[in-house]
């Protein structure tokens, strides 16, 4: 019965050799010059600790406000499309009108200037 | 299915005119961006054609959507109540200054208004925990954004922030409330399911109280009962007149709608036998009633009590409203169908008086800027019409003959001695006594106070008389001639599923 689980075990035990064996040979073999930029988290990114306390933009609200409408858009989808043939002709109905609810609520956004971040 | 989905949406048809209406306002705001006057005139047609869809319903008794909703002649009563109403202040806003101040976002104002009376004709018919807490979310969420919808003035911005935490709080206290209730009738939503499972099993008496306790929190806070009303003055100052007439009568009227008709087919004994024709009897061992009568007690006296020393008019309507919430909560009280019709017959009389008595505030404050009780000082000589009007709203708010709002309270206080609750009967005199005293020193000023400053007389337009007229003609009419409302009110108790 555990026998079955023997390659599974060889190819992580395999991974795992694999990926000390590179990074000790890039260690060991790489030329290395550091500099503190290089040493930073993110080299090219922003600073890892900083204040907590500081003011974002309100536009980031409307951004992630907006993110949240149209994920619950996609949560209701992915039950329909699994269950199509099931639900049929009413199903079908049933999301054409949540879907054209939320494109006049994704229109008036839209005209409303809330996707333009300037 | 699919059967079952149109028969439903054939009864379905008021609360579907106010969501395509409500689609339609947005698209109509963002379409013609330059003329936003239109979109009011949408919604207006759109609450008129719902409105007219929901006296169609005034016969039907049927359970829609496998029973999430019922559509009977009482929720058909108070969607004809609170279309009414948002008609009226469709009508309102287009002389209210606060809205026209701020006409870029009338297209807002305008939808959010009809969302709000989508969420409370949804109220009226619910007949399941969930489609309960979610209409009254769909409600509160559109009231909050109006509450701040003159967002410049930082009362205003306080009123919907105070309103959000109040209604978040209540909300949750209420679910709370309701999860007690479905763990204790083992998984049952709908009402007639909850009766049935109360009626069969044995339950826990505490567990039961607690669960309503909770439940009565977060309706109560709806009609702004004693003690969940801490939000009222404070949004009724700081939202626009408009929305704080309109919270003031239709939010009232879709939580009593909610709150007679969760207690009632939740909780009541249908094998009682023996009563007076017309009384009903409340499952054993639990008196909700007795709840409510303490309820009701603590509103009218703490609103007429605290109404006395306010000097802001529009505080003043807001305290005098919490001691409506609680005469009318004196009907739900005795558990007859005389209380109940005597609701209805309030709920119409206190649409009329108390809009009338809103929109005069409104007319008055965009003329002289202010809602203090002291600029209406010798307002009878600058205004004789709008004054005149004023004191028949206010001696109908009282209840003195002969304007409508003494037969609302008679016929309030015939169910209360019918029912032999004689204490309550004399509580609720007593306070109509002191309510009378903060309206007539609204009329004192009005009347026998000479104007402080300007003097001259205050011009209104022919049709901010005409609206005026509308509400005034009915508060004095059906003073004498009162039987066609109370027809309606006894055509509108019968509610599905129950005799």
């Amino acid at each position: 019965m555990l026998e079955t689980y023997i390659p599974i075990f060889v190819v992580i035990a395999g991974g795992i050799v694999f990926g000390i064996v590179m990074v000790k040979l890039n260690e060991w073999l790489g030329p290395r010059r550091p500099t503190d930029e290089k040493l930073s988290t993110y080299e090219s990114g922003m600073e890892p600790v900083r204040t907590a306390r500081e003011r974002f933009s309100v536009k980031f609200y409307m951004v992630a406000v907006l993110f949240i409408l149209f994920d619950i858009e996609v949560v209701f989808l992915y039950p329909w499309a699994v269950a199509f043939k099931e639900l049929g002709v009413a199903g079908y109905i049933t999301m054409t009108v949540f879907i054209v609810i939320l494109l006049i609520g994704l229109f008036y956004v839209w005209r409303k200037g809330a996707l333009e971040w300037d | 299915m699919v059967d079952q989905a149109l028969r439903s949406l054939a009864q379905f048809l008021p609360e579907t005119a106010l969501a395509v209406c409500f689609c339609l306002a947005i698209l109509v705001g963002i379409i013609f961006r330059r003329r936003p006057q239109i979109v009011p005139v949408v919604a207006l047609v759109g609450i008129t054609v719902a409105v007219w869809f929901a006296i169609q319903q005034t016969g039907s008794s049927e359970s829609v959507f496998s029973g999430m909703i019922v559509v009977d002649p009482f929720a058909a009563f108070f969607k004809i109540v609170i279309g009414t109403t948002a008609i009226l202040i469709l009508l309102f806003s287009i002389y209210s200054s606060e809205v026209q101040s701020t006409i870029k976002r009338l297209v807002e104002y305008s939808s959010l208004l009809v969302a709000m009376t989508l969420g409370m004709f949804l109220m009226a018919g619910s007949a399941n925990l969930l489609m309960m807490v979610l209409s009254i979310e769909l409600t509160g969420l559109s009231s909050y954004v109006l509450a701040g919808y003159t967002k410049e003035a930082p009362d205003s911005s306080e009123a919907s922030l105070k309103y959000i935490i109040y209604g978040a709080l209540s909300t949750g206290l209420m679910l709370y409330g309701i999860s007690i209730l479905f763990g204790l009738t083992g998984g049952a939503l709908e009402f007639s399911d909850i009766n049935k499972a109360l009626a069969g099993g044995s339950v826990s008496p505490l567990a039961l109280l607690v669960a309503s306790l909770l439940i009565i929190a977060g309706l109560g806070y709806k009609i702004s009962a004693v003690p969940f009303h801490f939000w009222t003055p404070d949004v009724y100052e700081g939202a626009p007149v408009t929305i704080t007439a309109f919270l003031s009568v239709a939010s009232k009227a879709a939580g009593f709608a909610m709150l007679i008709r969760f207690f009632k087919v939740s909780f009541i004994d249908s094998n009682v036998v023996g009563l007076p024709a017309g009384f009903w009897a409340s499952l054993q061992d639990f008196e909700w009633n007795k709840i409510v009568a303490i309820l009701s007690v603590l509103t009218m006296t703490l609103g007429n009590l605290v109404a006395v020393w306010q000097n802001n008019l529009k505080r003043l309507l807001a305290y005098s409203s919490i001691a409506h919430a609680g005469y009318m909560l004196m009907g739900v009280v005795v558990l007859s169908d005389k209380g109940i019709a005597a609701v209805l017959i309030y709920f119409v009389v206190y649409l009329l008086m108390n809009l009338g008595a809103f929109y005069i505030v409104m007319l008055i404050e965009a003329k002289t800027g202010s809602e203090d009780i002291d600029s209406y000082k010798g307002l009878g000589y600058r205004s004789p019409f709008i004054s005149v009007a004023m004191v028949i709203f206010f001696i109908s708010l009282a209840g003195i003959p002969p304007t409508a709002g003494f037969i609302g309270k008679l016929f309030l206080f015939a169910a209360l001695l019918d029912a032999k609750w004689i204490w309550l009967a004399i509580v609720g005199a007593i306070n109509s006594v002191i309510s009378l005293y903060y309206y007539v020193r609204v009329v004192r000023n009005m009347f026998l106070r000479d104007p402080e400053g300007a003097k001259t007389p205050i011009a209104f337009s022919l049709p901010q008389f005409a609206i005026l007229v509308i509400l005034v003609i009915p508060t004095l009419v059906f003073g004498l001639y009162y039987s066609p409302i109370v027809e309606l009110a006894n055509a509108s108790l019968s509610m599905f599923g129950l005799p």
